[in-house]
Order: structure tokens, then sequence, then C-alpha cells
């Protein structure tokens, strides 16, 4: 479904260049929830941005359904939908609005956008406040706005960026279900996160990145007997201690 | 229509918002009564009362008669007279014209002129009449003479009640000399206002569209989504736009009525009736203004990373603004030469011409190409910027960044660029062939004067000199611009210009066309000109007839050279290649054809000071042929076989006219060709094009 193939991206700062990427490949099936792991700065956040098109790779390529980025980024784009922790809303804007204004952004009818606006409202609970301005949400509601937003135009790839970040205990488990919820209807999604312990409880599968490099990857059996260790953090403590 | 959706999106989201609503409504409700209260005070309190009018006579008699006037106490209204008119009563001062400090005496009437004097007093005759002048139109100077006179009035009449008949009262008459200022007050005032108040109105959404998409955090999946950055952008530009038309039209609204219940307006007009015209006008400005200022804004706001640093940006922008605002208010500034190209200063004196009904067409029409060049270069800056620090904190995206050359070679430049490489071209071939006439100072007269009167062989000379620099200007301007883009935008040169290798039978096939097209674009300009599209006067019909006979004269080789040669590959590479192959990313086949031979049509009508309208529908046909053979055959090469026969036909038919004549036809520019020679070439066109259309298809099965 998705596939990242020695996707490459250095940056030039003044007086040196950071390899934030380095020959990255990996993929992701429908159905399955693919863990990008790492600590701050290990490059997750790039990837992420390669795939969707935001930045040029250097060298590699992402491709979703067979188009790939290199070729048709506007297609790509259309098949990827995207959550980041500091997505914002339009506060002017009515949250039903705001949703339908996306849905056209992706190129979805408007009379199937405001269907699925009203399906996917019943799925998240935000349907007692679609009419409202987005500017009044609490956290949570605006959260739970942003979830929907990036099912608008139902693509097959979710990307996920540092999903729970600042939420609290209902927020997290908000976000859970919803990452169940793209399991359930064959979504492929991409996590990306630094919080181990919740990804060790949500992922299938796993790719730990550490400064740029795809160190391990494979289920967590696989992790497991390739590194000796129990758990996620164990493992990134090893891998951090090897680069020390 | 999806862009419309967007559009208003953008449009509802900054309407509702509370600061873009303070600057729509709550600045012209507050503003324009405070103006007016202000500027109704400055009319009761100054000017008149204050500063004395100036009285200017010839000689002492009659300087002594005036004084005897105005010193009299009988000259005074009466109490009652004089109280209902504030109070006040005006103060003259006596000069005596004739008595100058260089020692040249100056007669009243010249000394009005001048400006020294309000009031020009003339005595002529025994018994002695006066003439009394004043500057026709001016309020202070007529305002002066109509109290003089009814001063002069009561003076009489107490004399007449102090029965003294020995003074009999002289004749009076009233002169206005001097050439009636017609720019009305509201032709300095309303430019200034429209650039205020569409950059007023402009700021807040620009701003809050663009930077403030970072700031709430939408940026990143709006750029994520699949819509273009040029057209998120395009819609943004909308919603601007329409935002500081509103705005200003609410001021201009304000001003209007708070002048109006002020009982200000005709002073502002220059006439009683309400201005309905100029409103009319001022609305057509309007689109203009905003149009400008949203695209400039919006290229400077979609760089800031958070609203203050745009407002940063903004400041010293609508300061610099208010410069060539101010421009409105200067006597004597026309929109001509490099003014009609420099942007900003020149729709200010459009406006401020349109509004005193002085305008130019053919500069107006420059200003207006010019600007809307300036737009869409400032857009599509703006397209580059905006977004791309969203998509990573070490971005190098900066203003510095559009010089840089991309990593990656492309194959084609992007529409952007071919936006950006127009917006340079216009500007820039209006000054380099402003200059070359200038340069020619006879040249001029090829186009509009009085080649006519040159000898044969001076005519000849300075004719092959203006070829050689018109090829010259040509190469750099429309071949230098296009390819230092290509360079800069790393594009692959023969895929950007087209060079493809034809086949033998598309350039037959195109030479053919030449052939023939020449005919159709001759009837073309003949019907343009019977339409009465730019309209040959008989002097300019002289000046073609004397061009030809020139051509006569001037080697062929030289003739083909400057005027085949150059044009067929230049203009060929930059319609037909450079942007032809920049649009086609981004339309359809049709479309680009249209609007690259649009552009061609352009151009050609572009021609130093002087817009020669009616060679637009000759070289749009032209460019649409020449596009339908460049995009059919994928190469920019038969095209230039084309245009090369057709200018090189109708070059060598000047210059062999004579040799000709035996064919009957006449080949000046304003007769119809018989209509067998009509007949004849039209097939030879369509042959060519079946021949173009053919080898093409050929070429393809073998590519097959």
């Amino acid at each position: 479904m998705l596939t990242v193939q020695s996707l490459t991206k250095t940056f030039s700062t003044d007086d040196a260049e950071v390899r934030a990427v380095d020959d990255l490949s990996f993929d992701v099936r429908p159905g399955e929830v693919y863990g990008l792991l790492g600590p701050n700065g290990a490059g997750k956040t790039t990837t992420l941005r390669m795939v969707l098109g935001l930045l040029e790779p250097d060298d590699g390529f992402a491709e979703v359904d067979g188009v790939r980025t290199k070729t048709d980024p506007i297609g790509v784009k259309s098949r990827l939908g995207f959550v980041s922790a500091s997505d914002g809303v339009y506060p002017w804007l009515s949250v039903r609005e705001m949703l339908l204004y996306f849905g056209d952004l992706y190129g979805v009818e408007p009379s199937v956008a405001a269907q699925r606006c009203e399906n996917l409202a019943k799925l998240m609970d935000i349907e007692s406040f679609l009419d409202r301005r987005a500017g009044t949400l609490s956290t949570g509601q605006r959260q739970r706005v942003t979830l929907v937003r990036g099912l608008i135009h139902d693509p097959p790839v979710m990307l996920l960026d540092e999903p729970t970040r600042g939420l609290d205990v209902v927020g997290v488990q908000t976000i859970f279900d919803y990452i169940e919820h793209l399991r359930d209807v064959g979504k492929a999604v991409i996590v990306c996160t630094h919080r181990l312990d919740e990804a060790q409880r949500l992922c299938d599968r796993f790719g730990l990145l550490h400064r740029g490099k795809l160190r391990h990857t494979g289920t967590m059996p696989d992790l497991k007997a390739a590194t000796g260790r129990e758990h996620l953090v164990e493992m990134f403590i090893d891998l951090m201690k090897e680069n020390a | 229509m999806r862009l419309w959706r967007l559009s208003h999106k953008e449009l509802k989201e900054t309407s509702r918002d509370r600061r873009t609503i303070i600057t729509l409504l709550m600045m012209p409700l507050l503003v324009y009564p405070l103006l007016s209260m202000a500027m109704n005070r400055y009319l009761l309190t100054s000017d008149a009362e204050t500063v004395p009018y100036k009285i200017g006579v010839e000689n002492e008699a009659d300087g002594q008669w005036v004084q005897n006037i105005i010193e009299s106490p009988d000259s005074l209204p009466p109490q009652e007279v004089l109280e209902s008119a504030g109070g006040q009563l005006a103060e003259f001062q006596l000069f005596n014209t004739s008595e100058t400090l260089d020692g040249k005496p100056v007669s009243a009437a010249d000394s009005i002129l001048q400006g020294n004097i309000d009031v020009g007093i003339v005595s002529e005759g025994s018994p002695k009449s006066y003439r009394l002048y004043a500057f026709r139109g001016d309020l202070r100077s007529q305002g002066a003479r109509r109290i003089f006179v009814e001063r002069l009035k009561w003076y009489q009449l107490s004399q007449l009640e102090k029965s003294a008949p020995q003074v009999s009262a002289p004749k009076i008459e009233i002169v206005d000399t001097g050439q009636e200022q017609n720019e009305p007050i509201l032709a300095t005032i309303v430019p200034l206002v429209l650039v205020l108040m569409t950059i007023t109105g402009a700021v807040y959404p620009a701003i809050d569209l663009t930077a403030g998409e970072r700031e709430r955090g939408t940026m990143e999946a709006l750029m994520a989504s699949p819509v273009p950055r040029f057209q998120v952008l395009l819609a943004k530009y909308f919603a601007v736009v329409v935002i500081a038309m509103l705005t200003a039209v609410a001021n201009l609204a304000a001003m209007f009525t708070t002048l109006w219940l002020g009982g200000l307006l005709p002073l502002l007009t220059g006439g009683d009736a309400f201005p309905w015209l100029q409103v009319l006008q001022i609305l057509g400005l309007l689109v203009l203004f905003s149009g400008f200022f949203s695209a400039v804004l919006l290229s400077l706001t979609s760089f800031a990373r958070s609203f203050k640093e745009a407002q940063a940006y903004l400041i010293p922008v609508m300061l610099l603004s208010l410069a060539p605002g101010m421009l409105s208010l200067l006597p004597g500034v026309k929109l001509s030469g490099p003014l009609a190209v420099a942007p900003l200063i020149n729709i200010v004196m459009l406006a401020r011409e349109v509004l005193s009904g002085t305008v130019v067409p053919a500069a107006a029409t420059i200003a207006i190409i010019s600007t809307i060049g300036y737009a869409a270069a400032a857009l599509s800056i703006a397209a580059h910027l905006f977004g791309s620090d969203a998509v990573t904190r070490t971005s190098d995206q900066s203003f510095a960044s559009l010089l840089k050359r991309p990593q990656r070679v492309t194959a084609v430049p992007t529409p952007q660029t071919a936006a950006m490489v127009l917006a340079l071209l216009v500007p820039i071939y209006f000054v380099c062939s402003n200059l070359l006439m200038k340069y020619l100072s006879g040249m001029r007269s090829v186009m509009l004067g009085d080649l006519d009167d040159l000898p044969l062989d001076a005519a000849a000379a300075l004719q092959s000199r203006s070829m050689w620099l018109s090829a010259t200007t040509l190469i750099l301007v429309f071949g230098c611009i296009p390819l230092v883009a290509t360079w800069l935008g790393r594009s692959r040169m023969l895929s950007t210009y087209r060079i493809v290798k034809p086949g033998l039978l598309a350039i037959i096939g195109a030479t053919i066309v030449g052939l023939g097209a020449w005919a159709i674009a001759h009837e073309a300009f003949v019907i343009a000109d019977a339409l009465g599209i730019g309209g040959l006067s008989e002097k300019r019909i002289a000046d073609t007839q004397k061009m030809i006979k020139a051509w006569q004269v001037i080697p062929p080789w030289v003739l083909l050279l400057t005027l085949a040669v150059t044009p067929a590959i230049i203009e060929e590479l930059c319609f037909r290649g450079f942007l032809f192959s920049a649009i086609l990313r981004v339309m359809s086949p049709t479309r680009t054809i249209l609007l690259t031979s649009f552009l061609f049509g352009l151009f050609h009508v572009l021609t130093g000071n002087a817009l020669l309208v009616e060679r637009f529908i000759p070289t749009f046909l032209l460019g649409m042929i020449l596009g339908v053979i460049a995009y059919r055959t994928g190469s920019v090469i038969p095209g230039m076989a084309m245009h090369f026969v057709h200018n090189g036909l109708l070059e060598m038919v000047g210059h062999y006219h004579e040799q000709l004549e035996f064919l009957g036809a006449d080949f000046d520019n304003q007769t119809h060709l018989p209509p067998y020679w009509i007949a004849i070439a039209t097939t030879i066109a369509v042959v060519g094009m079946a021949v173009v259309w053919f080898a093409d298809g050929r070429r393809k099965q073998a590519a097959a």
C-alpha cells in the first residue's frame, strides 16, 4: 500500500551538513499500524514530510497505490490523510464549514463530503458541535475535529505525527480508539512518536529510527530476537549508547 | 468552480473576524466626519480673510483710483452685511506691475498668469473704463474680484447718496484670463485615498490568510492537501482583493456622504451635479489598486512566520506607498515615458488623469498591462514563499532563494517562472523600445511623424539603423530574459524551448503555410483598419509607403536578417518555446495556443509610446497558426521556418515592389488583395497545414 524507498534528505546549515534521513526504506500494508519510532531529532517528521510531498527528498521516493511522489506528488497527496499534534483549526469557521473546506481541498464532491462529515461526526462524537465556531472548542473537541478532518477524503493511508502529544488520558484513549478504527477499516497507518510505551500497545510493526537511519525493523518478536531486549525503551537506550 | 469555493471560504473566514470589520466599517465611520469637521474649520478660518488679496495695476493713476476705493469708509458694506459675512473685512494689497525688480514692466493680465497677483485692474480711454482681470476658475482670484466689485458698488452707492453727480460711475468690464484649472480637487485627492484605503483594507486579511495560517497551526494540513500552492494562494488573493475593495468603497462612500452633507462636494468635483461618472471611474480604478496592493502585500506576508513579523514588513511598504500617492498632488507630472511602467506611480497618475479627463489611452493601456504584470509577478513570488516555512524549521526558503537555482534539473519551467518572465518583459521591452525611439530621434517619424519629409536615402539609412537596433533589442529582451530564467530554474534547454528535430515533411508543410499565411495576415490587417481598429491616418499611410520605398534601397540580406531571421528564431523560442512549454504544464493545448497567441499579439501592439492596435488581429491569427504547428509537431523549428517565410516574403515583396507591379496587386496596407490572390494564398496555407498534420501523423506512426 505505502512503500518508502531509499529516502534521503540532507539539510545544510551555515557550517555543516546534517543528514536528517539516510537511505530509509520500509513499507506498510493495508490494515497495518506501523510505528516509526525514535527520539527527538531522529528524522521521523522529516520522513513524514517527504512522504507528504511537503519536502523534496534528495534521493529516493514514496509510493502509494503505485503512484510516486516524484512523478505525481498531487496524486500521492490525495491518497494520504495527515493528522499532527500541532494541528490547528480555523477559529472563525464552524466545524462543518472547516470539514467541508478540507473535503473541497481534496477534491471530494460536496454532497459526498457532507454525507461523510455526518458519518464521521457520529463516529467521533462531534455531532453536537458541528455548527459551532471552531474557535470556541475545548482542546479535546478540537483534537477530535482534527481526527475527522484527516479522514474526510477517505484516504487509504493515514499518517499520524505525535498524535498523543499534550493530551490527557481521555484524549490519548480517543487516539487509541481512532487508530483501532483505522485498522478495522483497512487503512495503512504510520504513527510517528517518541512515546515508546504507547507505541508498543498500538503498533503491529516498528521501525526504530536513530540519527536518520533505520536501525531495526519488524514486529515486536522480531525486535526482541534481534536486540535481546524485552522493551522498546531498552532497545533505544542501547542504540543511543552505541552512538554516544 | 473549486477556486470560487476556496475563495468563498477565505472570504467567510476573514470577514467574520472582528479585526476585519473594524478596518472595514469603523475607520470610515469615524475618520471622515472628523476629517470633514477639520476641513470645514480650515476653510472657514483660513485663506481668504487672513491673507490679503493682491491687486495689481499698471500705473499710478489706476493705483490711486483703487486705493481711494478700498481705503474709503464709503466702500465698506453696511454693518449688517458685514456681520452676516462673519464680521471680517477682506484686506487688499496694491501692487504696481510695471515696477518689477528686474526693471521689465509686466502687464496686469500677465501678472495674474504668473500667479503674482489675484486681481488685475487696467484703465482705458477717457472717460475711463476699467477692465478687471481674474484667473479663470481659480477660487481665490475670482473671490478677490467679487469682493472688490462689491466694495466698488458700495462706494458708488454712497457717492450717489451724497449726490455727487460729478463722480460719474466708470464703466467696468469683467475679464477672465488663463486656462481654467479643469483638474478638480477630486482628481488629486482620490488617488491618495485609493492608495491609503486599499492598502489599509488589504493589510489585515493579507496577514491573516497567510501568516495567520501558521499561527493557527493550519498551514501544514493545508500544504499537505493536493491543491497546487498557486491555487490556494489565488483563492486567498481574491478574498484579499474583495476585502480591500470593500474597505475602499466604504471609505469613499463615507467620504462622499460627509462631503455632501457638509456641502463641500462641489468644491471637490468642480460642479454642482453628483459626480456619477467619477464614481464609476473610481470603482474601476479600485479594482486596479486593490489587485496591485493585494498581490504585493501577499508576497510579503507569505514570507512572514507570524503576525508580528508580517506587520514589521508591511509598515515600511505602507509608508513607501505614500510617496507615489503624494505625486498625484504635484502639478505637471504626466503619465508618460518611464512613469507609465513605474509600479504604483503609474496607477496613481492614471487615476488622476482618468478623473480629470485628460487620460491618454495608449499610456493608460501600458499602465494597466504593466500593473497586471507586477501583480502576477508578486503572486508568483508569494506562491513560491507561501507555506515553504511551514514545511520545516530548517527550510532555506527566503527571498534570496528566489534567485537560487534548484538542485534538480526540470524538464520545463514552472508557470510561476513564466509569469515572472512576462512581468519583466512588459516594462523592460517598453523601456528599451522607448529608448530606441529616443535614440533615433528621426525613427519616431517612421511610426508617427514625418518620415515622409525626409529624402529617400536619409530615410533608408534611418530605416536600416532602426532595423538593426530593433533586432538587437529583440535578442536582448525576448532572447535573454527567458534564457536567464531557464538557467535560474535549472530547466533543460531542449525541452524548455521545445527544440526537437522535426520531420522534413513538417518543415516543408510549415514553409508552405508561411507562403500562404502572409495574405491572411494582410487581409486581417486591412479588415482591422476598415473596422476602425487603430485607424491608419493619411500621414501613417504616407509613412508606410515611404518605408516601403526605403526597403527597396536597403540590401535584401539586411532586411531578411533583421526582420525575418531574428524574429523567426527569437520570437518562436520565446513564445512557442519557453512560454508554450511552461503554460502547457497547467493548461489544455487549446488554451495554451490561445494564450500564447494573445501574448504574441499583445507584444506586437506595445511598441514604444504608440499602441499599434491594428497589429493585434493579424499577429494574433499568426500566433494561432504558429501555435497549432508548434503543438502538432512538438517542435519549435517548423514554426521558425513558417515565421521566416512569412516575414521574409513581406519584406521581399516590399523590396521588389516595382518589379512585382505586373502582378496587378497593390501591396500597401489599406487595400484588399484581388480575390483570386486570397483564394490562392488561402489554399496554399491550408495545403501547408494539411502537410504539417499529415507529417506529424506519419512521424507518430513511425515512432510507434
